[in-house]
């Protein structure tokens, strides 16, 4: 017993050492299944505040292009509004509830804390559980993809950015709806990777991608991006082709969460058929 | 001896909150960005125990964890350069350990000195900070670049404090 405290005592640098690294790793690898910890909820609340703090004298920085951001959106609702559509059938402006029921609502919210130039890159949002975001809900700007939650705390939510190693997005071809997969493989974050593109499939340089809206995540239709150059593999079954974002991952400013509100119904439909 | 440790403490959080605030905002060629944290653990007085030289790094570490999202990633690097801190000065050095001062400066062990034992423990710092966090060999070269580069203006950033404050450190 005594030998064994003097091995801990003389080699115990190594051990401390050891210890720490291991303690690390620990909260290193179980990061994403911390959400909701408690631990999360007062470190966000520290870190959270800074960021606030921090974002609120940067934005001042960022006003002009906010203004001319908003303006945008603006025309482009203002585009959207019925006014502004010539009524060749008025029918179509009668609402029956049980035809039309909203699919999706959109939280506004703020991004306060961002980068873009790490491999796995996160963004913060001023909005938690108080306004009603929960994990996995989908985060857009105006009508481009930016990422999705991971966790959340009261005020504050964490995002997984588009440019993340666990994202796959499941899109589509704009033109005939083939379904691919779309990815972040480091690097320039303008540009991703377009995998499972069918060999068939002639795919040319502009071509759109949008949410496939398979995921649950994302409604259908969200941009993503354009391609911009395909790459053939001559021994695989599918084509790749690299990808420019039309998101602005680096000056996002406002953006959108998305709630799904048939999400439920969707994912017990699901559970109910893998019972079977 | 207060004095000593009260400059601890303000480099601490004085390093942290320009990581955070400014650093950690700056992309250099696109995709990677200076670590000036691990200053702190370069400056620390040679008397340190070895224990609190681990225990230090750790909370400086997780500290900046806290603001990027990323939980023990900085956290085990810091570890680990600080584990190597000793073997690096031991490695390095010519100079009898009495005639070492009392933390590593460069007006006093000369730039040579400094600048090789900063870069060897830079480097330990970056290649485990971006190696795990890709955890993965398949952009090996790509993360290679990004080790170097970010090391590069890390250490460029380095020296220049050390040049500032030249004139003011004493033996």
């Amino acid at each position: 017993m005594r030998n064994l405290y003097l091995f801990f005592r003389k080699h115990y640098f190594i051990f401390l050492f050891l210890l720490l690294e291991v303690v690390s790793l620990i909260f290193f690898f179980r990061h994403n299944k911390f959400q909701n910890a408690v631990m999360y909820d007062w470190t966000s609340a520290i870190s959270g505040r800074v960021n606030n703090t921090y974002n609120s004298i940067a934005e001042y920085l960022y006003l002009r292009r906010t203004n001319f951001i908003l303006g945008e959106e603006n025309a482009k609702l203002h585009a959207r509004m019925p006014q502004a559509i010539y009524l060749a059938d008025t029918q179509i402006y009668i609402r029956n509830d049980t035809i039309m029921q909203s699919e999706y609502r959109f939280i506004n919210a703020k991004v306060i804390s961002n980068t873009t130039n790490r491999r796995n890159n996160y963004m913060m949002i001023n909005k938690g559980i108080m306004h009603g975001i929960e994990p996995h809900m989908g985060i857009i700007a105006g009508d481009k993809i930016v990422g999705q939650v991971v966790s959340v705390s009261r005020h504050f939510s964490w995002i997984m950015s588009v440019l993340h190693k666990e994202v796959k997005i499941s899109a589509k071809f704009l033109k005939n709806n083939q379904l691919v997969s779309v990815e972040w493989h480091g690097g320039d974050y303008q540009i991703g990777v377009v995998k499972e593109i069918p060999k068939h499939l002639i795919v040319s340089a502009g071509d759109s991608i949008i949410t496939s809206g398979n995921s649950e995540i994302f409604p259908e239709g969200i941009l993503v991006g354009t391609i911009k150059q395909v790459k053939e593999h001559q021994d695989e079954n599918f084509n790749t082709a690299t990808i420019c974002f039309l998101t602005d991952f680096n000056g996002l400013g406002y953006i959108e969460v998305v709630l799904d509100m048939f999400k439920e119904e969707k994912t017990n439909l699901k559970a109910s058929f893998q019972e079977l | 001896m207060t004095n000593l440790v009260s400059r601890n403490i303000v480099r601490f959080f004085f390093l942290i909150l320009f990581q955070v605030l400014i650093l950690n905002h700056i992309n250099l060629g696109g995709y990677t960005n200076p670590y000036i944290y691990v200053y702190f653990i370069l400056l620390l007085p040679f008397a340190t125990p070895r224990w609190l030289l681990l225990i230090l790094a750790f909370i400086m570490g997780l500290s900046i964890d806290l603001f990027s999202n990323t939980p023990g990633l900085n956290a085990a690097a810091t570890v680990l350069m600080a584990f190597f801190r000793p073997f690096v000065i031991r490695a390095v050095s010519n100079i009898p350990e009495e005639e070492l001062g009392i933390q590593p400066s460069m007006r006093i062990l000369g730039f040579k000195w400094f600048l090789s034992y900063a870069t060897i423990l830079v480097l330990i710092h970056n290649f485990a900070l971006f190696y795990l966090e890709i955890f993965r060999f398949a952009e090996f070269f790509q993360t290679l670049l990004r080790v170097i580069l970010s090391a590069v203006f890390t250490l460029g950033l380095i020296l220049l404090s050390e040049l500032m404050f030249y004139g003011r450190s004493k033996k």
